[in-house]
This record gives C-alpha cells, structure tokens and sequence, in this order.
C-alpha cells in the first residue's frame, strides 16, 4: 500500500518536472529514433539500387538507337525526352540524368566498334550517382549481350574471355550495412530506457536530500525496502514507458521513412519489434536499479548527474565494441546485462536463429544483477549517512 | 512522552577530514512530559538536532537509550516512528505538489485511508489557516507557509509526541506568535512537545520545561523560574551563559 502511494506521487511530481517529461516522453523516444533510425533507413535507401521499380530515364536522340531503348524499357525504364541543354540541365538538378546517344552510335555499332555513349551525372548528388550506377549496369549487361553475339557472329565461344568466374557468397544473414543497422534498434531501445528513468531517478534520491525533504520523509513509520521499492517503481515506470514507446516510434519510423529498409534486407516489422522489446524488456528492470543505486550513492542532484552521465557510456560501450569485435555467442557473454540484449536484439533484427538457452540465460543474468542493486540501494538507504 | 538516558553519538569523518571524530552529543538525559512544552535550548552545533535526530530513529545512538510511549528509539523503531510527529530544520516539503497534496502524501504514509485522510488535511489547512495557499504548488511559498505545510505534515497522523527543529526559523514576527499559539494549543490538548531552538526570548515565552545544552552536554535542567533560581540570574539570557560556564 504504502508503495503504490510512493510511486504515484513520484509519477505525478515528475510529470509535472518539464526536463523529466521531455528525456522521458519525447526525447529518447521520439527524437532520437526519428534523427538516428530516419535518417540511417534514408541514408540506407538511398544507396540502395532497385531495379524492380520502374523509373524515368531521360534519353537525348533516343531515335538513334531504338534497340538500346527497347532493352533499357525492358529493364524497367520509362524513356524520356531529354531536355536540349542536357549538361546544364543535369548541373542545375533540372533532371537527376541525361543518356545521351551520339550521332555515330549506330554506325560504330554495325562496323563492329566501340560504340559511344554519354551519360550526364551530378556526382556530388546521391540520387544521381545512385541513377548513374544503375544506368551504368543496365548498360553493361546490354554491352555483354552485344559482345556475346559479336563473337558467335565469328565463330568464337564467348566463354572463352571469361578466364575467372569469381562467386561472391555472403555468409551472413545480411552484410555490413545491415549489421550497423541491426544494433541500432537495442543502442536506440537502451538510450530510451536511460534516458527515461534518469531524471527521475536523480529527482527522487539526491533530489530529494538536496531539498531537504528526505529527513521527514524517513522519520515516518516505513520500512526502508518499501520507501526504495516506491522509488524503484516510479523509475520503473517511466523506464517502461519509454521503451515502449520508442518500441512504437521506431517500427513507424522504420515503416514509413524507409519502407526499403523494413521490407527488404533487413526485418522492422510488427512481430521482430515485439520479440526486440520482449528480449529487451529485462532491461527495463536492471537499468532502473542501475540509475537508482548510482543516484543513491550521491549528494546533490549536480553529483548524480556527472555520474550518470558517465554511465551513459555504458549502454553505448556495446554498440562500438560489437562494431570492432566480433564477441561469438558464448554462454558467458549472455550473462551479461546490455551485452547479451544487444546480440540477441541485432539476431532478431538479422532473423538469424536465437537459442532458448542464450534467452534464458540473459533474462536470469540480467534480473539477478537487478536483485543485487537493488539490495544495495536498500542498504545505502537504512545507512545515516544518507541523510 | 520521553524518557531520554545517557544518549551519545560521535560521527567519524567531516568534509576534508575523513578519519576525525566530532564528538555532536554526549551522555544526554532528560525527561518530556505529556501536556508540557520542553525546550532544548542551546547555541548552533551544541548537539540540538543530533538528539532530535536520534529520538526520531534516523540517527542510531552510540550508547544510551530513549523510551517514547513506551517504545524504544533501537529496537521498536516503526512503533516509535508512528507515535512521533518531526518537522527537521528546514521544511524540506515538495515544490511541485500543493499544500493539500504535500499533507495527503505524508497521511497515505502513514497508512490513513482516502477519506480519513481528506478530512484530516481540511482539519490542518483549517487550524494552520492555509486556506488560501491550500490549493497551490509550495513552489515559491514564504518562509512561514513553508513551515505550516510541514508542520502540518508532521501533525498528520495525531502523533502523541512532537519533535520541532527550530520550528521558527525565518519566520516573521507574526507568523512567529502564530506558531508558539499552535505549540500551545497542542500541549493543551495532550501532546509532549519538544521544541528546540538557540533563542532565548522564544524558549522563554513558551516552554514549561528547559534542557540547556553546550558542547553536546545537558548543562541544567528544569522550568525557567527554577533555573533562575539556581544561577541566581534575573534573566533567561544570563542563566543560560551561568549553566554552561560562560563568563558574565
């Protein structure tokens, strides 16, 4: 009883603390997955070629190679008139880019030489180089084909210029990209549940023997585990909240910003973000006890933020490791608080396989180092110091 | 009531000094009685809110003992904490919570139901006279309206006994004659109040008893006319200097 009117009155103090509500509510939750999740799945999407949607290509004397055309329409181009002045067009970003066919095209092409073609790119545009990649490998293909039947036209194997056949076979569920990608979604739900429960956890410990308000307050008949239980929960509370909502923010972030990045390589739908914040959700409870206890430990509300705040480094630390390091799986590293959330989280984004032992062990390791702060905070509570 | 015997109390460690011993209260014994105002009276650092602190079970004595109703201040710790009302120096109440909501939080601790608890903050907001800050966030009170939140925070749960920490503190002279009536009213009706302070015109107007403490010692005990007496002073002021050795 007791508890619940501790961790009702925090939850309302706090709501009213502007700087509780904004890192609580909107800043870990909904701008941070909004600047780092958008614009990681824009930049993603726009290095990302895709041949499958069909896009306009502005050709100059498109009349002088119709077979080219034919090809280019095939693979998926909407051949467009270009615009007469086709460098400056392009320079100015009139058009993305122009494919100009030169007027002895066609006769190279039939005496049996190279054939010229231009292409007008603004390389210090991404979605112009990105065009002109696309364009470029559309043509090679075209360029083969010709080649192909030029030689057969002569007798000649064509396989026979082909000395090395190398295959590229990636092993992993996705490449590099999709690996920072991946840990972005356990880095953004962990700096959410941080960032969440950390004003409150400095407002109701240190802040609270910075006003003074702590004496009375532990003069009243409660037993200290029940006045640190209280806290514990209104930090929890908001912790919980949090991470919920940045759960929410960056399934829609990841939905609607880059459809692209939801859809192909990598999973952001529905039912992973779920199973993300589920394996993450034990967290929620270790991260709370974690601010709470460090908070504890302080004098002044200046004090519980300079540390805090270098225990922010901490939910980074696993982010740029795992980037350098490549940490395998191991029984023992699942053990461990935010390390063993952040491999499970990027296997899920990955859709790689996930063991119930590595869950079982994450979930136990994680509540136990809870347990464990959680008993120190009650004991720098019944110490007279804390006054 | 209190019964006080032999209290002491030494902290290790000060601000730069780690490994140095204070001693803040020693070997101190007195009695508080139901219906009376007992003062402690004593210069800054003489050990006054160390034994506050102590009979309100956030400071564990080193030796001695304190029975409060009947409770003692080590070993029944909860029971004496319900028995006890304690208003600490400062009023240390929540900024972003009104009046209302500042006494109700203390009255739900205390394990008052919703309903009780609703009559008893009108019962306070009345007999205080907050009526007009009772609804407002304490976030820019006064001194004085600071202090009648947490007095009345502290007389939620109709505590027997009272511990008041320099309850006067920045207070005008208004609100200063308003408080000792309420201090009166309370010992009228019953409760054993103890009220600490290092001014001597305020102890004298209102307590019926006097502990003068100095040095974290009790240097003289009993009503202002027998301490007269004793020192043979005309005034509070010189028996006070008289009792802890002080030249006139």
């Amino acid at each position: 009883m007791n508890v619940l009117v501790i961790l009702w009155k925090e939850i309302v103090d706090n709501l009213r603390d502007r700087q509780t509500v904004f890192y609580a509510l909107l800043f870990g939750p909904v701008l941070l997955p909004l600047i780092i999740g958008g614009g990681l799945g824009a930049s993603l999407k726009q290095a990302t070629v895709s041949f499958d949607q069909p896009a306009a290509l502005a050709v100059k004397h498109a009349d002088r190679a119709p077979n080219l055309m034919q090809f280019l329409h095939s693979n998926n181009f909407d051949i467009e008139t270009a615009p007469e002045d086709a460098e400056d067009s392009v320079r100015r970003g009139d058009v993305v880019l122009i494919l100009e066919v030169p007027e002895d095209f066609s006769t190279a092409l039939r005496n049996g030489q190279p054939a010229p073609l231009i292409i007008y790119v603004n390389d210090g545009d991404k979605h112009s180089a990105k065009e002109a990649r696309k364009v470029n490998s559309v043509l090679n293909a075209y360029s083969q084909t010709i080649n192909a039947l030029r030689m057969q036209h002569r007798g000649i194997d064509p396989s026979v210029f082909n000395s090395i056949n190398v295959r590229l076979e990636d092993v992993s569920s996705d490449g590099f990209r999709g690996q920072i990608l991946a840990s972005i979604l356990p880095f953004l739900l962990i700096v959410a549940m941080v960032m969440g429960g950390f004003y409150l956890a400095i407002d109701t410990t240190a802040g609270e023997r910075e006003r003074l308000s702590l004496e009375p307050l532990l003069s009243l008949p409660i037993a200290r585990y029940k006045l640190v239980l209280g806290k514990y929960m209104a930090v929890l509370f908001f912790v919980g909240i949090s991470s919920i909502l940045t759960a929410i923010s960056l399934y829609l972030v990841f939905r609607f910003l880059s459809p692209e990045a939801a859809s192909g390589i990598l999973s952001f739908d529905a039912p992973t973000i779920t199973t993300a914040w589920l394996l993450s959700s034990p967290l929620i409870f270790f991260i709370s006890a974690v601010l709470m206890t460090v908070a504890a430990t302080t004098r002044s509300t200046k004090e519980a933020q300079t540390y805090l705040g270098l225990l922010m480094v901490f939910p980074m630390a696993p982010f740029f490791i795992l980037q350098f390091v490549n940490i395998k799986s191991a029984n023992l590293t699942m053990t461990l608080p935010m390390l063993s959330q952040y491999q499970l989280l990027e296997r899920v984004v990955l859709k790689d396989s996930i063991s119930t032992t590595h869950i079982a062990l994450s979930v136990a390791g994680t509540l136990l180092s809870t347990a464990l702060l959680y008993f120190l905070a009650v004991r720098l509570y019944s110490r007279e110091k804390v006054l | 009531m209190i019964v006080a015997n032999d209290l002491s109390k030494t902290f290790v460690g000060v601000p730069g000094q780690p490994k140095r011993r204070v001693v803040a209260v020693e070997s101190v014994s007195f009695n508080a009685q139901d219906g009376r105002i007992t003062g402690l009276l004593g210069p800054n650092g003489a050990g006054k809110s160390t034994t506050l602190r102590m009979l309100a079970t956030l400071v564990h004595p080193d030796s001695g003992q304190a029975i409060i109703d009947g409770y003692s201040i080590t070993e029944n710790v909860l029971a004496v904490r319900q028995q006890l009302g304690f208003m600490p120096h400062n009023a240390g109440i929540y900024p972003r919570l009104t009046t209302r909501e500042n006494i109700s939080y203390y009255a739900r601790l205390c394990g008052l139901n919703k309903k009780t608890t609703a009559n008893r903050v009108d019962e306070l907001v009345n007999l205080l006279d907050m009526e007009k800050f009772a609804d407002r966030r304490s976030d820019g009170f006064s001194q004085g309206q600071k202090t009648k939140v947490a007095l009345a925070r502290a007389l939620v749960h109709q505590p027997q006994t009272i511990l008041l920490d320099e309850p006067t503190n920045g207070l005008d002279v208004m609100a200063t004659r308003g408080l000792r009536k309420i201090i009166r009213q309370l010992a009228e009706a019953g409760h054993c109040i103890v009220f600490s302070s290092h001014i001597m015109q305020e102890v004298a107007a209102l307590c019926d008893e006097i502990a003068i403490i100095a040095d974290g010692k009790i240097s003289m005990t009993g009503t202002l006319d027998s301490l007269l007496t004793h020192t043979g002073q005309s005034s509070l002021e010189d028996a006070f200097v008289s009792a802890i050795g002080g030249e006139l």
